[in-house]
């Protein structure tokens, strides 16, 4: 089982690996997107692998579902085709900074991890949607009240532009 | 040699199931669809092929897998192809969680309805996919209707079923078919008739069925989405079509009409027969009403589906929490 474990871990690694390459480097844009849909599908299987199966439909069901096709409505508005000017490749410069930027997010979180783990069981255990319920209102809350204040705050702000622009015209 | 695990065979059994009753029940479905709006509309439909014409749709896929596949100048080829795949391919797995009978369930998982609504969601990004990858204006504007109008009708589609699981206790549809009865009296649509309602016109909408069947609309996009796709291209987006009709109207079958449930025949019999009874309300739908425009369309939902899903929400957890104190 643990072997089995081990290679689905790397079959859905590839998936998000190759998913986030095709998102980052692709020349269509909508090709970029279905790249990001493919990592979006590959860190939904880990959760399965996590047994947090409501986490995992979730983030199919919010991030493929609804905001991969909102990024698309965006696109589609656009008129991007391929030849576009974001098809040309970025100079070496930005490239240089881009690749500074994942490394050293990327080795806090890495090096965050790999010295001061966490306690954890040897198999995942399922947690029941119950329980994330009462997590989310009783020692999470205030954290769980704060996200919801971020999306006001976006929420308010989209409407305040599609406003202004309705009162400009 | 360990033995195969029960659940696997399980999954097994049931894809290979799924597998066969999609194509079959693709056939029948054009059958009825053409024979109902024969006579809806004063003419006998197809009948020359078989008995009352029912091996005409057997002829018609015959013809569709083996015509050419044709892909037009300019289209993005890996995008093109992989429309109508990724179209059918998550059907596949909505048949899974079904509760065709007591006990009688591919996969059991107990976030069964979560699981459909996640995957159901796929269909929307293979008509977006479709549209644009075909580089047709017809395509294009048929994805971006299909975009405006599956992400208005998942929400209230959402909240209806919310309203159900929550009166149920659980997301499980075995177990909101468990906690209904043998009589209608006994199911879910007598204390939820709105949320039954807001389900199925949305239901309606989410599957691209008319009188919502706007990214498609034959009379001003030629064909929409799939205005591209030849042979099986269009055969695997029509089939997913189809198939996720079966899928809603299980899904509505098990949440509000008390899925197996019903006196004398045996359950999955009476499972078949309310899912036919909702596809052939679907049909009669269809051929009934006239296709909304675009801004009708929207104002159904944000004005009325979606403020009465909340209300109707509300007033659900209010129940539900007093029943707990009472």
């Amino acid at each position: 089982m643990e072997n089995i474990a081990k290679i689905v871990f790397g079959f859905y690694t590839l998936i998000i690996l190759g998913g986030s390459l095709v998102a980052v480097g692709a020349k269509s844009l909508v090709r970029a997107m279905v790249g990001l849909i493919a990592t979006l599908m590959g860190v939904a299987g880990m959760y399965m692998l996590l047994n947090a199966q409501f986490m995992a439909l979730m983030q199919i069901l919010i991030y493929v579902g609804a905001v991969c096709v909102l990024i698309f409505f965006a696109i589609m508005l656009t008129r991007a085709d391929a030849g576009g000017e974001e098809a040309d490749s970025a100079p070496l410069r930005q490239n240089l900074l881009a690749l500074t930027a994942v490394l050293s997010v990327g080795g806090i979180l890495g090096w965050l991890v790999l010295t001061r783990p966490l306690a954890t069981t040897g198999t995942p255990v399922e947690v029941s949607i119950e329980n994330l319920g009462l997590g989310l209102l009783g020692p999470y809350g205030l954290a769980f009240e704060l996200i919801s204040v971020v999306l006001l705050v976006s929420m308010a702000g989209a409407v305040l532009l599609a406003w202004e622009r309705r009162n400009g015209k | 040699m360990n033995a195969i695990p029960a659940e696997l065979l399980n999954i097994l059994i049931g894809l290979v199931a799924v597998a066969a009753s999609v194509g079959l029940i693709g056939l029948v479905m054009v059958w009825v669809e053409r024979k109902v709006a024969g006579h809806i509309q004063r003419r006998p439909g197809p009948y020359e092929v078989g008995p009352s014409g029912a091996l005409q749709p057997l002829c018609d896929a015959l013809k569709l897998v083996g015509k050419q596949l044709f892909m037009p100048l300019g289209a993005d080829p890996i995008l093109f192809w992989l429309a109508p795949v990724l179209a059918f391919l998550p059907v596949l797995l909505l048949f899974l969680p079904l509760p065709v009978g007591d006990g009688l369930q591919a996969l059991d998982v107990n976030l069964g309805v979560l699981l459909i609504l996640a995957f159901s969601g796929l269909a929307v990004l293979s008509v977006l996919l479709a549209g644009w990858a075909s580089n047709n204006k017809y395509g294009l504007l048929g994805a971006a209707r299909g975009v405006a109008q599956a992400v208005a009708y998942e929400i209230p589609l959402l909240l209806s079923v919310l309203a159900v699981s929550f009166v149920a206790g659980s997301l499980d549809l075995a177990q909101v078919v468990k906690g209904q009865g043998t009589w209608p009296w006994n199911w879910n649509i007598m204390t939820q008739p709105l949320a039954f309602l807001i389900y199925i016109v949305s239901a309606l909408g989410e599957t691209n069925r008319a009188p919502f069947d706007l990214p498609e609309a034959e009379s001003e996009l030629t064909a929409g989405f799939h205005t591209e796709y030849s042979g099986m291209g269009f055969g695997l987006f029509f089939l997913a079509e189809y198939a996720n009709m079966v899928v809603v109207c299980s899904v509505a079958t098990a949440l509000f009409l008390g899925g197996w449930h019903g006196p004398v025949l045996p359950g999955p019999v009476w499972f078949v027969l309310k899912v036919s009874a909702l596809m052939l309300l679907m049909v009669f739908v269809r051929w009934t009403y006239p296709r909304v425009r675009f801004d009708q369309l929207l104002v159904i939902n944000w004005k009325w589906l979606l403020p009465l899903a909340v209300a109707n929400l509300l007033l659900t957890a209010f129940f539900v929490k007093l029943a707990q104190f009472a």
